[in-house]
């Protein structure tokens, strides 16, 4: 869910560029590391990028009648590893306030909080904790993309609540406001990303051949 | 609507040579003046200069302008929808003040936008991103980015393509197809653009490419006396905004 531009106060669009910050400079610093090393990562990456901004780009039908587009969070994390993802999303997230109006520039830092840290780091760990648990791939990727759409939500819907805290209940009743209202279009998002993503791995799987080196550059990425 | 439909608008518009820094001295701001003045008359001040700048300055097609300025109205209603009522131990009420601070919320927001639509218009992402590397950007990253941004479009072609394929053969005929398809299409998307990126890169190397990209860059350079104008105009709005 991107937070369109200038929604939030300065203060506040300024403070959450620096708490982005940290995440993406360390995903920089990691590709930096891997396309020293293995100059043709460059392609690799910059493809994986373009493929996530497509993805957000297709649509999906949605339980409520309207529909969606999938986000590429859960589905990223997975095959790429959270790091680099803080660093594709904010490309990603760029292009998508530039070409297509979605979010913004002063919201950057905000959706790149919500959209390319926390939705991947919960995302990547409940793949990880599903794998170790010895769950189902299905069941492991469902839950993977679906909390993982859930995650940013929420986490966005806590964002808002901040700049925006209720006269009455203050922040916790500006939240309940927030994730209230969007939860029409975001959990029958969330249900149908993980249920696409079950595909989408399935189909995978077996299909990218060694060369593409997903895997590999997955792991060091981690 | 087509991923590159700004993008073509970008490359076409009458500023589409002026130097990248009046676009972005322009843009940056009145974007920070739409955010730190009060909503009214502020925001609205930045919001009028930036219509005629666009309208008038860069002749923007208006129609084309409105289909995109159109499309975040959805998440402002709803947002502002939030800011006029009130959470209290006894249910929700109307906030009083609620209208205001909704409406101010609007004006600002809307004001962004416009200045946010500015520089889309009127700077192809290419030219933004190679002027963030002069800002010390690592050129690793830059470069990534900047393939990104090529690869977006042939993905974009391919993935629509894909899609209508499918739909000619009924492969969105119900929901559960439809969610069906397009896994398909992801999956089929992947490898392809995993292969793609990985013959660009032997024939880039088969050319002797060092991992830099440079083109020529005509543009004049930005001069001292527009600058100063522009910053001239975004002063005098500040003050009447503050003033007013």
């Amino acid at each position: 869910m991107h937070i369109m531009e200038g929604y939030l106060p300065a203060s506040q669009s300024l403070a959450w560029y620096a708490a982005s910050a940290p995440f993406v400079v360390a995903g920089a610093v990691r590709i930096r590391k891997i396309v020293r090393e293995r100059p043709e990562a460059r392609m690799t990456l910059a493809a994986s990028g373009a493929f996530a901004f497509v993805l957000s780009a297709l649509k999906i039908p949605s339980v409520t009648g309207s529909c969606s587009h999938p986000t590429g969070t859960g589905l990223g994390a997975v095959i790429f590893g959270p790091s680099v993802m803080a660093v594709l999303g904010l490309i990603v997230l760029l292009f998508q306030a530039l070409l297509l109006a979605h979010g913004g520039l002063t919201t950057l830092g905000a959706n790149t909080f919500s959209m390319a840290i926390v939705g991947p780091w919960v995302a990547w760990g409940i793949w990880r904790l599903g794998r170790g648990a010895g769950l189902s791939m299905a069941l492991t990727v469902f839950l993977a993309a679906a909390l993982g759409d859930l995650a940013t939500y929420l986490f966005t819907s806590f964002q808002l609540a901040l700049a925006y805290p209720d006269p009455v209940s203050g922040v916790a009743g500006a939240m309940i406001k927030f994730g209230g209202i969007f939860a029409f279009t975001q959990i029958p998002l969330a249900i149908a990303e993980g249920l696409l993503t079950v595909v989408v791995i399935d189909a995978l799987s077996g299909r990218v051949r060694d060369a593409d080196k997903i895997g590999v550059l997955a792991g060091e990425a981690r | 609507m087509a991923i590159s439909s700004i993008d073509c608008a970008a490359a076409l518009n009458r500023w589409r040579g002026r130097p990248l820094a009046e676009k972005t001295l322009i843009t940056a701001g009145f974007l920070i003046l739409a955010l730190a003045l009060p909503p009214w008359p502020g925001a609205a001040l930045v919001g009028a200069v930036m219509l005629a700048v666009t309208f008038g300055g860069a002749r923007v097609p208006p129609r084309h302008w409105l289909s995109v300025a159109v499309l975040p109205l959805g998440f402002l209603a709803t947002g502002a929808l939030t800011l006029l009522v009130q959470l209290g131990p006894d249910g929700f009420a109307l906030a009083p003040g609620g209208a205001a601070a909704a409406a101010g919320l609007a004006l600002r927001s809307f004001a962004a936008v416009i200045c946010l639509l500015f520089l889309s218009f009127t700077t192809p992402a290419a030219d933004l991103l190679s002027g963030l590397r002069r800002l010390g950007v690592p050129s690793e990253i830059v470069e990534i980015a900047l393939l990104t941004y090529r690869f977006v479009f042939l993905l974009g072609d391919e993935a629509v393509a894909m899609t209508h394929a499918q739909r000619a053969r009924l492969g969105h005929s119900t929901r559960r197809r439809w969610l069906r398809s397009t896994a398909m299409v992801i999956a089929n998307l992947l490898p392809r653009a995993m292969d793609r990126a990985r013959r660009m890169e032997t024939g880039l190397a088969a050319r002797g490419w060092q991992g830099e990209m440079r083109v020529i860059d005509d543009r004049p350079a930005a001069s001292g006396a527009v600058l100063a104008l522009i910053l001239v105009a975004q002063a005098a709005v500040a003050a009447l905004g503050v003033l007013l």
